[in-house]
């Protein structure tokens, strides 16, 4: 019975770093102004629905993720012990990388992908 | 390896931004604990989060988190989401800063190895060019 609620909290805060890292890519593109940031053919999808041609509107997609993935932290910390969640947590960093790159066409070349792995490591050494 | 190269000066807008960021993210934190600071942990899901409606520090640390969000969408107006995000992790060692601090927990040999790793690693990112896509406003003008 613990075990399953173990792994319940586990799947939750996956959960919640993917809708964390969803949350920042729906800002990026609030912020730069609409979807034309995305890369192709994502951007082209878009243009399709006329709603999401708002920045506005992406920005508070971004709050409303953001809420939710609040919500659902909350969950995994009555589940999981904090010195378990919290280094899992910044697998968001991994999230936010991969998003940015597939979605944004960024470049998260060796030096920028380094960086993220320090920080994860970092991360988990601190809550030993 | 195109990052390592001289790259773009990074906007003082943005590492503003960056700063502000962080010292909001630690100011949250804070005042998010000190608003649940006096419920047991018994309490139920429902229970903790409708006392938490009754705390002064909950509706500072959502003033502060109002601020954020204002802070950061002009931060990611300007620079690479996948090079500003990850300078968040320095509210990891502030916040830890403050409550070894306010907690005089003893800081362990792990812990200060796992904060010169984020250190380190934040400072790799900067080597990186803030805005690899070119597709901000700023770019365009002074870019090309």
């Amino acid at each position: 019975m613990v075990d399953n609620l173990k792994f319940l909290g586990v799947v939750i805060l996956l959960a919640a770093m993917a809708i964390e890292s969803l949350a920042q890519v729906c800002l990026k593109v609030g912020a730069a102004g609409g979807p034309d940031i995305l890369i192709a053919p994502y951007n082209q999808f878009l243009k399709k629905i006329a709603l999401l041609q708002r920045a506005a509107v992406w920005k508070i997609l971004g709050v409303f993720f953001y809420g939710l993935e609040i919500f659902l932290w909350t969950s995994v910390l009555h589940l999981l012990d904090v010195s378990v969640a919290f280094p899992m947590g910044s697998l968001c960093f991994v999230g936010v990388a991969l998003l940015s790159k597939i979605f944004l066409g960024e470049v998260v070349g060796p030096v920028r992908a380094g960086g993220v792995v320090c920080i994860i490591a970092g991360t988990v050494l601190m809550t030993l | 390896m195109e990052q390592m190269e001289p790259r773009q000066k990074i906007p003082s807008a943005v590492i503003i931004g960056i700063v502000l960021a962080i010292v909001l993210d630690t100011v949250i934190q804070i005042f998010w604990k000190l608003a649940v600071a006096d419920i047991p942990d018994s309490a139920s899901l429902i229970t903790t989060a409708l006392t938490t409606l009754t705390r002064p520090y909950f509706y500072l640390a959502m003033l502060a988190f109002a601020a954020q969000l204002v802070n950061w969408l002009r931060v990611l107006a300007q620079a690479d989401l996948s090079f500003a995000q990850p300078f968040t992790a320095l509210s990891y060692i502030t916040v830890l800063t403050l409550s070894t601090f306010t907690l005089h927990e003893q800081l362990s040999f792990m812990r200060l190895s796992g904060v010169c790793l984020i250190l380190l690693g934040v400072f790799l990112i900067s080597r990186t060019s803030h805005d690899t896509t070119g597709s901000t406003a700023k770019h365009e003008v002074s870019g090309g």
